[in-house]
């Protein structure tokens, strides 16, 4: 008899509308997270699944034989994508370093300095947002030929270093930074500089580490402008390097897929850690964070 | 040690106080800091915007550029008639026009449906959003194998094109398509997800309250007060997705028979195989002016809705 009656509640339970309205949204979200997962996984499928297996063609979800020796070789045997993540990781962090600095001292100046000009200037550094970097390539290329940067960490560090998205962002917060703070500094002769490195700096730690993170992931991940400044491959950058294992290793696969999971995982390492800073930092940009 | 510290700032500070007046030095000061950002705004961006016009008014030399000669608009002229641009510009359209919206209503989905407290929520939102952390050579790569002979898109859909997608040029496209959604629907999800999530929730109370089913509250709360939000994902992705490069590089090299081939990538072989510069810069101003527009009339839009 109770049997009955909890059978009967939970066909109850399975007719109401808002657990069939559950049911169908749990559906959705898991079928839509198991798609954008198939990536991954034939990612790290293919990387460990011997060439003789891969070489007879045909398809499965779950290798019948597992190895790790392609991993192996480019962990171990030949260390070639630690020179080209020292690259990366080099240009990206001098980039972040100096896109931070640069942004928040012009921001510094145009909000919490009182000079003439500076309305305009900041009205033409937004007017910047509308010209998207790709167009100006050509004149770019010419200009880092002529400075004789080509094939140089600073042929990729130099050409979008002053963006409008930071000053943007980071105006936005100075100003609304109580000026009393600011004030009292003065009165005890602080100077500027010291205004700024002693009190907005450190108030202003979050949106800089959100703009950082950004800064950082963006630069680390440039394809195009890399791909036309190196032609070293010794100075290449992640983007680029899977490129060209890729162009010589078109038949073997295994061996393509482990240099994409190599490149991949420090970013995922960052983003494991940071994840609600990177998510909020996105959201910052789009102004509803 | 900390009084010799104030007495020699004292004694600059008088010294620079002589020299100037007040709003000189604020002047200074204030050019001071904005120098290092505004050096690097105009040699790398104001200075090739100049110089990309005067190229595009000529045919450049690229190793002896003192010896390139005056075409006046000749460029922009052969740009019209050259059957690649019009290819490739329709190309980026077609392009832009099925993945803005694709990338619209997926990531939409994704924010509304993550707003309900879902068990592993985080996990949900780790995967959606993750892909957006990964360099376009990644994606390209990877996507190019699940649609090539034994990849997961050729083994379960093999029966809607002959070969593999990437060799047909109707399926290229928007395979290429499916590869961008799946890399740039996280990052506008989350900007969804905290648009949604600044919704008053006592808004969707009172309308239950008022016996309203969800497809009203959708049309009458969700969408207006997201509405900010949406038109940014919209320009933001448009503009974006309308200089695409990478994806159709590294997985169809532009064919099959150009079907794939975009504006960026025509400047891209322009400049850097056939080193016609000087053509070249005339598509990069163009595409330029296009992109202006694109804004320009974004902007009106937005700035009249919001009237």
């Amino acid at each position: 008899m109770s049997n009955a009656d909890t059978t009967q509640s939970l066909t109850d339970r399975l007719t109401d509308r808002d657990t069939q309205y559950r049911i169908a949204l749990y559906a959705v979200m898991y079928g839509l997270a198991v798609v954008f997962f198939i990536p991954y996984w034939r990612m790290f499928q293919l990387s460990v699944t011997p060439m003789s297996v891969l070489s007879q063609g045909g398809f499965n979800w779950i290798p019948p034989e597992l190895t790790f020796a392609v991993w192996q070789r480019y962990l171990v045997e030949e260390p070639i994508i630690y020179q080209w993540a020292f690259n990366t990781l080099t240009i990206a962090s001098i980039t972040t370093f100096l896109v931070l600095l640069v942004d928040s001292m012009i921001a510094f100046s145009i909000t919490r300095l009182d000079w003439p000009g500076q309305g305009a200037i900041l009205a033409v550094i937004m007017a910047s947002f509308m010209i998207p970097g790709y167009v100006n390539i050509i004149p770019l290329y010419t200009l880092i030929n002529d400075l004789g940067l080509m094939n140089s960490y600073w042929a990729i560090i130099l050409p979008f270093a002053a963006g409008p998205l930071g000053v943007f962002l980071l105006v936005q917060f100075f100003r609304d930074i109580p000026e009393e703070l600011e004030e009292a500094a003065r009165l005890d002769g602080f100077s500027s500089l010291r205004i700024y490195a002693r009190i907005i700096l450190p108030l202003s730690t979050p949106i800089l580490t959100a703009l950082g993170l950004f800064v950082f992931i963006w630069s680390w991940n440039q394809f195009l402008w890399p791909l036309i400044v190196l032609n070293d491959d010794a100075l290449y950058t992640l983007p680029i390097g899977v490129v060209t294992l890729r162009d010589v290793n078109a038949l073997a696969p295994n061996v393509i897929m482990t240099s994409l999971a190599l490149a991949s995982l420090p970013l995922f390492i960052v983003f494991l850690l940071f994840q609600d800073k990177l998510i909020s930092s996105v959201q910052m940009q789009a102004g509803t964070g | 040690m900390s009084s010799v510290e104030a007495t020699t700032d004292t004694r600059t500070v008088s010294r620079w106080e002589q020299l100037f007046d007040r709003s000189t030095r604020e002047l200074l000061v204030g050019l001071l800091f904005a120098a290092p950002y505004l050096a690097l705004f105009t040699v790398f961006l104001l200075y090739p915007l100049l110089k990309g016009l005067y190229m595009s008014l000529h045919e450049w030399n690229f190793l002896e550029p003192s010896k390139s000669t005056y075409v006046g608009l000749e460029n922009y002229a052969r740009l019209l008639e050259d059957p690649a641009f019009w290819n490739a510009l329709w190309n980026t359209l077609e392009f832009v026009g099925m993945t803005v919206p694709l990338i619209v209503g997926i990531s939409l989905v994704l924010a509304l449906g993550l707003n309900k407290e879902l068990k592993g929520s985080r996990v949900l939102q780790f995967i959606y959003f993750s892909p957006y952390v990964l360099t376009v050579s990644v994606v390209g790569i990877i996507w190019a194998q699940m649609f090539a002979q034994g990849g997961v898109g050729t083994q379960y859909l093999g029966w809607l094109f002959e070969g593999t997608p990437l060799n047909s040029k109707f399926w290229a496209m928007p395979a290429i398509v499916v590869t961008t959604v799946w890399w740039q629907a996280g990052f506008y999800f989350a900007v969804l997800l905290a648009a949604r999530q600044n919704v008053p929730e006592r808004l969707y109370e009172a309308a239950r309250l008022d016996g309203a089913g969800p497809w009203r509250m959708f049309r009458d709360i969700t969408l207006p007060h997201m509405k900010n939000a949406l038109l940014f994902v919209v320009i933001a992705s448009s503009i974006f997705q309308f200089q695409v490069f990478g994806q159709p590089y590294l997985m169809t090299k532009g064919g099959p028979v150009g079907s794939t081939e975009t504006l960026v990538y025509y400047l891209y072989e322009l400049g850097f195989q056939t080193r016609e510069l000087g053509f070249g810069a005339a598509v990069g101003y163009t595409l330029l002016v296009i992109l202006v527009g694109v804004s320009a009339l974004n902007y009106v839009l937005v700035g009249t809705n919001d009237e």
